[in-house]
């Protein structure tokens, strides 16, 4: 592999740590109160947040680019501020996240769930706050959980493609990404080279799901309260 | 479940927040330099890109891709420097919306159409007309791509765009068209005389005469938003050692000597 390649592949695992970084507090908050709220309102909140998962990733791209583009009020705003977000690696950054979200918070929601709430109720006549009782109670049980999505999240983070091209463009060097080089690579005839990419995602993607079901297989016997 | 694993579970991830963080927050040493080209100067831009890095000591980045999806980028707001366009029309509209200034711009280069057919088409083309007896033509987005559309028009004037239209495979830039037909997923495409010089398989059966087609002219220029780097890139394309690798690679060359 030459050392463009690498570069490729750096940059890729770069954006997919810094997407799953940015969707990890939001996301494990919205899991734990889809998980816990029962209140009006939660069917529509989880459905908007489910989106990514089933819309045309090129028509998420769409959206961010419509909010964040130069001549959007949002994107001029941070224009004059000297932000640039389109067409750069925040652009790709954000537009991962928003993709993997939905991941992060199933895997996460599911986990908190099966958390035995008598034990929550227990941790706080026993005098433990709200956050002593997450902290010290359920997020221990649900960590298996909670960790699975984190890196399912980080895998879907790997092969975005639609969200990103549309948003973030395909910049040798600064924006392009695995997915974006072995598209780039085959319209220009570089057969050999995509597919030596292709095989780089492959493994990458292999070891993260490999470790997910690792992780999840060994939820059984440990937990048992 | 203790909180030994909780800790063993955070940590990894934690780790990775925090190294990803750093390898961002670093600063790039080298000034850049960010050049939005048509596809069809991928060679020819590497190769003066690399002549100018080691001249100056900063680094050049080269996207490459149709000019309208280009043109569209930077309207957007994508922050390059320099922009070479295969249309002027793409150009015009960047200057109308105010990202450019008329004196930041000039014409550089100058290209012709050629058809190419794959290895396996044993036919002789004559005319125009011969393409209706291919199956699969290869094109830039004729309603969008620079490429497509000269193309498009030359069939228009020749009076056979209705007829082959329904052949047509649109592909996102000329290379794409390029590689279409070096692939022999379509029998013939419709490329630059510059691109089909770098064709592996395909060949060259038509050369589509001036005076047939419309002026192929590439303008280029440098955006508002760039500092001094990009003028500095601008003007080493006008200069000889760049002229004489456009000339190489079969362009024409606009600027006066």
């Amino acid at each position: 592999m030459s050392l463009d390649d690498l570069g490729v592949v750096l940059f890729t695992l770069e954006m997919a740590g810094l997407a799953t970084a940015a969707i990890l507090v939001p996301g494990v908050a919205s899991a734990l109160l889809l998980a816990r709220y029962r209140g009006p309102g939660k069917g529509a909140l989880e459905t908007i947040l489910s989106l990514p998962l089933v819309l045309p990733p090129t028509a998420v791209g769409l959206a961010l680019l419509e909010v964040l583009g130069r001549d959007r009020p949002l994107g001029s705003w941070l224009a004059s501020a000297g932000v640039e977000v389109v067409f750069t690696w925040k652009a790709v950054v954000l537009a991962t996240a928003v993709m993997s979200f939905p991941l992060l918070v199933r895997s996460a929601r599911t986990a908190f769930e099966e958390v035995d709430p008598r034990l929550v109720g227990i941790a706080r006549t026993l005098g433990a706050g709200p956050a002593a009782a997450f902290w010290r109670v359920t997020l221990p049980l649900a960590w298996r959980g909670v960790l699975a999505g984190v890196v399912l999240a980080f895998s879907r983070a790997l092969g975005e493609f639609g969200a990103t091209i549309m948003v973030a463009g395909n910049i040798p060097g600064r924006t392009q990404t695995l997915s974006l080089a072995i598209f780039h690579d085959v319209q220009t005839g570089r057969d050999g080279r995509a597919v030596a990419l292709a095989g780089v995602t492959v493994a990458l993607a292999f070891c993260a799901l490999w470790t997910t079901e690792w992780i999840v297989r060994r939820r059984s016997g440990e937990d048992a309260p | 479940m203790s909180e030994r694993g909780l800790g063993r579970s955070l940590v990894p991830v934690v780790l990775l927040a925090a190294g990803a963080t750093v390898l961002a927050g670093g600063p790039a040493p080298r000034r850049e330099v960010l050049v939005f080209a048509a596809a069809s100067l991928s060679d020819a831009l590497r190769e003066i890109g690399t002549a100018f890095e080691r001249n100056s000591g900063m680094r050049v980045l080269c996207s490459f891709a149709g000019s309208n999806d280009l043109a569209r980028q930077i309207r957007a707001g994508a922050p390059a420097d320099v922009f070479v366009s295969a249309s002027r029309d793409r150009m015009d509209e960047l200057e109308e919306a105010g990202l450019l200034r008329q004196s930041d711009r000039f014409d550089l280069l100058a290209n012709g159409l050629v058809v190419i057919a794959s290895a396996r088409v044993e036919q002789v083309f004559a005319s125009p007309r011969d393409l209706l007896r291919v199956r699969r033509i290869a094109l830039g987005d004729p309603w969008a791509v620079p490429a497509g559309i000269y193309a498009r028009l030359w069939l228009e004037r020749a009076g056979l765009w209705s007829r082959l239209e329904e052949r047509v495979v649109p592909t996102l830039d000329v290379r794409a068209a390029l590689t279409a037909v070096d692939s022999g997923a379509a029998e013939a495409g419709i490329v630059y005389r510059t691109d089909a010089r770098m064709a592996r398989n395909a060949r060259v059966v038509l050369e589509v005469p001036a005076s047939e087609a419309p002026p192929i002219v590439y303008p280029a220029a440098v955006l508002l938003r760039s500092s001094g780097e990009g003028r500095l890139f601008l003007d080493h394309l006008r200069s000889p050692e760049s002229r004489a690798v456009f000339e190489r690679l079969g362009f024409e060359v606009l600027v006066e000597r």
